[in-house]
């Protein structure tokens, strides 16, 4: 017998929509016997994620709330995939991000929230711009490899967010707690309103219509159509007169701007404050997986993004499940694993195993 | 013994810190020679350093825990190759996958044992003669047989990719594959070798961490994101193995040169602007190499990052 793969002619809907169901299923199949070898109780865990998260009211409140960044990095990570710009550096304009939004939130706060929001928010968006300019200037016009600077920038973020708390007495550190450094409270006026359980802040209105703002580009503008045609035909797109490098500039200056705006609402929904521990916690990376998992659709981001929310937000749960107790770090793992099937099964949507009874003979 | 200055004491702690990078990043050359990226370094590091930690307070014998941590590093690599190579998906996500899945495998695997020491490890090798020589000698030649097995490493992989038939091969499939194809090499096969090859030297580092840095298994902080410097390092050394030595110890310099002002209250520049040193370097060079003309793409294999496919070019 005989194994090849031939490239399908067209790529059916259940294709996309089964494949990263399979790799859910797999995933949590495959993580349940991992963990009952490891002398858990796999269906004690998965139920208590499915309550801490899914099936009652606050669990889901907990889940929306934990989702909200992540839609908004799988968008960052999305625009910039879609033209074959692998940055990674999502991370760190969510810090930058998160520094500008508290920055300009602590000065402004005491004014209106009509003014104070807008301008936090806008704050986030520059902070992810100015952490991506150079990398994009780089890339755009010298060539220079984005995945390899973006990532670098990451680190760089993340020291610089740890001095301002950490390091020494800053504007952004709370002069009161000396022994244990924490961010600078922002003014009420500053904060993100909450509604719902309490926990789920207008990040999550936003990152919604942000995901609708983001389709939009994609589909029903001159620019979407640019890039569709940069993504998937560089060559055509450069010879039909596409701006290549400005096209290149602007994808990664937009990812960035996203990126930032996460931290954005982080920092004015959830924390109110620079919060390292709270940002730095892989948020970037896992907005890269969500938007892998969902294929580069905005819409799709925003399902996977709230499936992977849940399991985050779970995780903590599972570790204070007394005699059972499970590492937390069994979300990461299962993340992990369920992208891995994913890209496994991604060969299957755009591919068909053909095989061929025929032995061949060997020379 | 004799009382070492503090210099030639930050120097040879310098030289332990370099080590784990040399193992990861001559790893990172080889797998991107073959035209492979792997972002999943961090997480084979992790696997490795808590296999290590295992086995060797299984058996006793820092030997066995150190080939353990690199046979994880290269399982975890062939999930790599499968994915990246036969399955044909996207290098970078599959990559930063395999971080995420191995970082939470560690260290879920590694919750029974947070906070334990490890037992036996590797004690220092005086090499007769050349140890003695001053300052020179306790810098360099005072280190345990894995500082020692580091350059060896360095060394073979420099010769195996400029002066043998396969390592002339190997870079033909980084640089060309169909053209490698074309001439009868077996692109599949070679990058397969080569990306295991790579992993089980990023499970040699995550080893030596956990038998020479840092003798405890903590979650958070045992491979403290070397793994991504080794990255680095790799287009720091604009992928050369004998660079890598080089940008291996810079590394290593800095952070100690870090620990020791620290140490003595020195604060003029703020610990973490140091720590951003290597990191900011490393763009710095990517740059300067890129935008120059006629250093573009030095070093920097052609195919990188694409998969190969035979009847789709």
């Amino acid at each position: 017998m005989k194994f090849s793969l031939e490239r399908r002619r067209e790529v059916k809907p259940w294709h996309l929509i089964g494949v990263p169901l399979l790799s859910v299923i797999f995933g949590t199949l495959v993580g349940g016997l991992f963990l009952e070898a490891t002398g858990h109780n796999a269906i004690l865990v998965f139920k208590t994620m499915s309550q801490t998260s899914y099936t009652t009211l606050y669990g889901i409140g907990d889940t929306l709330t934990a989702a909200t960044p992540l839609i908004f990095t799988a968008l960052a990570a999305l625009v910039a995939f879609r033209v074959n710009l692998y940055s990674i550096g999502a991370e760190g304009q969510l810090f930058v991000g998160g520094i500008f939004a508290s920055g300009v939130g602590i000065a402004v706060g005491t004014s209106s929230s009509a003014l104070a929001i807008p301008a936090v928010l806008i704050a986030g968006v520059l902070g992810g711009i100015v952490w991506m300019t150079l990398p994009a200037l780089f890339r755009a016009w010298f060539g220079t490899s984005e995945i390899i600077t973006t990532l670098m920038f990451n680190f760089v973020a993340l020291f610089l967010m740890r001095y301002l708390i950490y390091g020494a007495s800053t504007y952004w550190r709370d002069p009161t707690s000396t022994n244990f450094p924490q961010g600078k409270k922002l003014d009420q006026n500053a904060w993100l309103p909450r509604f719902g359980t309490q926990s789920v802040h207008w990040g999550l209105v936003l990152a919604l219509v942000t995901t609708v703002g983001i389709w939009f580009l994609l589909r029903k503008t001159r620019f979407g159509y640019q890039m569709k045609v940069l993504g998937d035909a560089p060559n055509a797109a450069r010879y039909s007169g596409v701006p290549v490098k400005r096209m290149t500039f602007t994808v990664l200056i937009i990812s960035g701007g996203l990126a930032g705006l996460a931290g954005a609402s982080e920092v004015a929904g959830r924390a109110h404050a620079l919060d390292p521990n709270g940002l730095a916690i892989g948020l970037g990376y896992a907005g890269i997986i969500v938007a892998t998992l969902a294929r580069l659709n905005p819409f799709g981001a925003v399902i996977i993004a709230i499936g992977f929310g849940g399991l985050q937000n779970s995780a903590s749960a599972l570790q204070s499940l007394g005699t059972d107790s499970v590492p937390s770090a069994i979300a990461t793992t299962l993340q992990g694993l369920i992208l891995l099937l994913a890209l496994a099964g991604e060969l299957f949507v755009r591919y068909r195993l053909k095989i061929s009874k025929k032995v061949e003979v060997s020379a | 013994m004799t009382q070492e200055s503090v210099l030639v004491l930050t120097l040879a702690a310098a030289i332990g810190t370099g080590t784990p990078l040399i193992f990861a990043a001559i790893g990172g050359v080889i797998s991107e020679r073959a035209g492979v990226i792997n972002l999943g370094m961090e997480g084979m590091m992790l696997i490795g350093a808590v296999t290590t930690f295992l086995v060797d307070n299984k058996t006793g014998s820092p030997v066995a825990g150190f080939i353990a941590g690199g046979v994880a590093g290269a399982l975890l690599a062939l999930i790599h190759a499968t994915l990246a190579i036969s399955l044909r998906a996207n290098q970078i996500v599959c990559g930063l996958a395999l971080t995420i899945f191995g970082t939470g495998l560690a260290s879920f695997i590694g919750k029974p044992i947070e906070g334990q020491g490890l037992t036996k490890s590797f004690g220092s090798l005086h090499i007769p003669a050349l140890s003695s020589i001053p300052g020179v000698g306790p810098i360099l030649f005072k280190q345990d047989v894995l500082v020692y097995l580091s350059w060896f490493v360095a060394l073979i992989a420099s010769l195996y990719l400029n002066r043998t038939r396969t390592g002339l091969s190997l870079r033909a499939v980084g640089e060309n594959p169909a053209t490698a194809d074309a001439m009868g090499l077996s692109v599949v096969r070679m990058r397969y070798a080569h990306v295991v090859a790579g992993g089980l030297l990023a499970g040699f580092g995550g080893s030596y961490v956990i038998l020479r840095i840092v003798p405890a298994w903590s979650q958070a902080g045992t491979t403290n994101g070397i793994g991504w410097i080794a990255l680095a390092l790799v287009v720091f050394a604009s992928w050369r193995p004998l660079r890598v030595i080089l940008g291996a110890y810079l590394f290593g310099v800095a952070l100690q040169a870090n620990f020791a002002l620290q140490a003595k209250g020195i604060t003029v520049i703020p610990a973490e602007f140091l720590a951003m040193l290597p990191y900011l370097l490393t763009v710095v060079i990517l740059v300067v190499l890129t935008a120059n003309r006629r250093t573009r793409g030095a070093g920097a294999p052609a195919a990188l990052g694409l998969p190969f496919v035979r009847d789709e070019r």
